[in-house]
């Protein structure tokens, strides 16, 4: 069980740059942030475009406009705002990597190189750092250099989207910077073998992923049956089931549920005495698992009408006791206030007025409780403070402003 | 690149989970190197028959999905309702440095498999919880799958559909695998504590919480009042640069146009409409959004008029940020795929090709699929391993602890 104790943070004393933009990577860093390590943030002068996300027409909208994306993908950071093109910035950068524990950088290859920002550049500068490159296809190939983004390559490139459409539909439908968040874990996962190889070997060393990758790897289980030519059949829609027992069902409330006998070998008889069915067990046509997918469609015009005779809340209380798995389509506007979602640690209050309550990261430790979010830094908000630190003094700093390293 | 062990060589972990995430996560720790031992029942994980029990899996010869979900895994059967098998899986516990279990917890409770257990055991080991729906509250008990927990109970399905239209598919496994990537990412902070405390420690994850995770950009925005208006269908988009559009060989080309005022120009050149650029109606990106049902019409109607192939390198050439909706078969041809390391080689006779995890290092390189093991293949070496004598696995067995 969690005891989740306040003790040490895991990553407390690691200095992290997170030198990219958008989402994947800042959402790997906040999760290293949520850890304890202290997060800087190295933005251009007019910051991560980021910031304006929420002007997007893919985006949530309320009454009011919060900067929520921001605020999420942001929070505990510190910003230094620095002109990576000028030199005098480039070498306030240098001084940065020489105290840095990670660095995290998603610029495309071209920009890197431009940049002087590979692995190659940076490890004379400080060779026990962890450089975690993240892409959106990989370091080589033809397409390394393509600007990527979640909805092209972790789910359009990846067979995803095709995967996830009803047939003859449209192509199915990703929401914004998901693929990107799930990728975020993967970076973690990196960094922390980055880290133990450290600890071994006392030598940094490079990391990394991309979208591409992270959405084959989720879409592992149709992609490893392309490998062996198996091909994914359409997904019939919801009146159309190969197999009426893993399907969707409207209910009377206008909800939907899933219904999810994996196991039907075992539940089909518990699942028909539990809804009167008998009739359903004595007919031939679903008499075993061969033939209730034979028969799928007849089941499903067995099924359907009495699905929707019922609420989602009738239909939970009668199948749950059994072990059905079923599950409701939730809506957010309750998964919000869904109790559960508080008892898995998943939302978590925040000292940031703007947004009370945000979204943790899915990991949980019995040792150690996140960092509690607090507002995320304006666009070299820390500049200074991070320079003092670099034990620039008072004249450097001025002197830097003047030469427009920060822009 | 091998001058270096691989990271986790020397490590062994206990597998006792079935099905995806769980042992998912466990195959990533086996690709850097730890010994993954998978502890199954009698019957073996259900996961060795899904790809026939479930008709959303694509079929085939090759048990591809056990495959690829039990990679370099020794197997070894203990039927832990028996006291005899109970007591084998403590002297396995005892020389083990991770356990993943994603029994539901009352299972645990009964197998005495919860961490208070396992930790008076060993002390030092890491224990990774997998739930469907967290560890306490009024779900906890309830099985979860990727389906249920991860995307429909997460509002990731309601979220993902067209304007009046049924609720979105989820791939088979899509958020399992993902989900697998936290728990690596969990277990990984464990070490770092036992290194740093010399302490052994509870870690986990839930479906739910992943979900969450994954769409976290609308569930922050939910949290603050702000939702998605529904997704209206291709031919009204809300942006029509930020919209699928069908190409003449019947394939689906995505426009994911951010910058619009940087590439709006570009655009119009590639698609050969120059005349659209200073077009009144569409010069600034307010116009575009006023009229995206209008301007989707036009690009729709230029784009059903050549072939993806054309179009992919009339907007390369620009810049002009876009992706194809790939089939899934399309994507072991796909040279990237190979190129970003996704699609390895495997030493499996029938399954020369398979995914690897998507974590990459410069140190070392993932390990070679071998075939999955066969149900209690290594159950001898495996507690011979662990100090039991040949007349105590002998016993093992014949008593039906152990096959």
């Amino acid at each position: 069980m969690s005891n989740e104790t306040g003790g040490p943070l895991p990553l407390a004393g690691l200095v992290v740059l997170d030198v990219s933009s958008f989402i994947a990577a800042p959402a790997a860093a906040v999760a290293l942030a949520d850890f304890g390590a202290d997060v800087i943030k190295v933005e251009p002068p007019d910051g991560d475009p980021h910031r304006q996300s929420y002007n997007s027409a893919n985006y949530p909208r309320g009454d009011k406009q919060v900067n929520f994306p921001w605020q999420l993908d942001g929070r505990l950071k510190r910003s230094i705002a620095l002109d990576l093109k000028n030199d005098q910035a480039r070498a306030v950068l240098a001084r940065l990597i020489k105290r840095a524990d990670i660095m995290i950088v998603n610029f495309p290859p071209p920009a890197r190189e431009r940049l002087r920002l590979r692995w190659e550049d940076i490890e004379p500068v400080n060779p026990r750092l962890v450089y975690c490159s993240l892409t959106g296809y990989g370091e080589t190939g033809p397409d390394r250099d393509r600007a990527g983004f979640d909805v092209t390559a972790y789910f359009g490139r990846s067979g995803i989207l095709d995967s996830a459409r009803y047939e003859d539909g449209p192509p199915g439908l990703s929401l914004p910077a998901q693929g990107d968040r799930a990728t975020a874990m993967t970076l973690v996962a990196a960094i922390l073998l980055g880290l133990r190889h450290r600890d071994q070997t006392g030598k940094g060393c490079w990391v990394g992923t991309s979208l591409y990758a992270n959405g084959v790897w989720a879409n592992g289980t149709s992609a490893a049956g392309a490998l062996v030519g198996a091909k994914l059949l359409p997904r019939q829609s919801p009146d159309k089931p190969r197999n009426a027992l893993t399907n969707l069902y409207r209910t009377k409330d206008d909800r939907w549920l899933q219904l999810i006998m994996v196991r039907d070998d075992r539940l089909f008889q518990p699942f028909c005495r539990a809804i009167g069915r008998d009739d359903l067990l004595a007919d031939p046509r679903f008499a075993d698992r061969e033939r209730r997918k034979e028969y799928a469609i007849d089941l499903h015009r067995e099924l359907a009408p009495m699905f929707a005779e019922k609420t989602y809340e009738e239909w939970e209380r009668l199948l749950s006791p059994l072990g059905i798995p079923i599950g409701v389509i939730g809506r957010l506007a309750d998964v919000i206030e869904d109790d559960q979602a508080q008892h898995a640690g998943i939302f978590a209050d925040t000292t940031n007025p703007e947004i009370p309550r945000t979204v943790n990261n899915p990991i949980r430790l019995g040792f150690a409780r996140p960092r509690t979010a607090g507002p995320p830094p304006k666009i070299g908000e820390h500049s200074d403070q991070i320079l003092r630190e670099l034990a620039y003094s008072d004249g450097e700093i001025a002197a830097l402003k003047k030469s427009g390293a920060f822009g | 690149m091998s001058e270096y062990a691989l990271p986790l060589a020397g490590l062994r972990v206990l597998d006792i989970s079935s099905f995806i995430a769980a042992p998912a996560a466990a195959v990533v720790l086996g690709d850097w190197g730890a010994d993954v031992i998978k502890v199954e029942g009698p019957e073996g994980d259900p996961n060795r028959r899904i790809m026939h029990d479930s008709s959303n899996y694509p079929k085939s010869e090759v048990n591809y999905p056990w495959e690829m979900d039990s990679r370099n895994k020794r197997s070894i059967v203990l039927d832990l309702k028996k006291p005899e098998a109970r007591a084998a899986l403590d002297r396995l516990i005892a020389t083990s440095d991770v356990l993943i279990c994603n029994f539901p917890p009352p299972v645990r409770d009964k197998l005495r498999l919860a961490y208070e257990h396992t930790k008076k055991v060993n002390p030092k080991l890491i224990y990774a919880s997998l739930t469907g729906y967290g560890e306490t509250g009024p779900d906890r008990d309830r099985p979860g799958f990727d389906a249920t927990a991860y995307f429909a109970r997460s509002g990731l399905l309601d979220a993902q559909r067209y304007e009046g239209g049924p609720p979105g598919v989820p791939g088979p496994a899509q958020g399992d695998r993902a989900t697998a990537m936290a728990l690596v990412s969990a277990i990984l902070m464990a070490l770092i504590h036992r290194m740093k405390t010399g302490e052994g420690s509870w870690v986990g994850t839930s479906l739910l919480g992943n979900g969450l995770w994954s769409c976290g950009v609308i569930a922050q925005g939910a949290l603050v009042g702000a939702f998605l208006p529904p997704r209206p269908p291709p031919d009204r988009p809300r942006s029509a640069l930020g919209n699928i559009y069908r190409t003449a060989d019947d394939r689906w080309l995505q426009l994911t146009i951010v910058r619009t005022d940087k590439l709006w120009a570009p655009l119009c050149q590639a698609l050969e409409l120059p005349e659209l650029i200073d077009d009144p109606r569409f010069a600034v990106e307010a116009e575009r959004r006023t009229r995206s049902a209008e301007l989707a019409a036009i690009l729709s109607t230029t784009f059903a008029k050549k072939p993806y192939e054309h179009w992919r390198k009339a907007l390369a050439a620009r810049e002009v940020t876009f992706g194809v909706i790939s089939r899934p078969q399309d994507v072991p041809d796909d040279e990237q795929a190979v190129a970003c390391g996704a699609v390895v080689e495997t030493a499996i006779a029938n399954m020369p090709r398979t995914l690897s995890n998507p974590i990459r290092v410069s140190f070392a390189e993932q390990r070679k699929a071998h075939p999955a093991p066969a149900l209690g293949e290594h159950s001898e070496q495996i507690l011979r391993d662990a100090g039991l004598s040949a007349d105590e696995v002998a016993a093992l067995r014949q008593s039906g602890a152990m096959r």
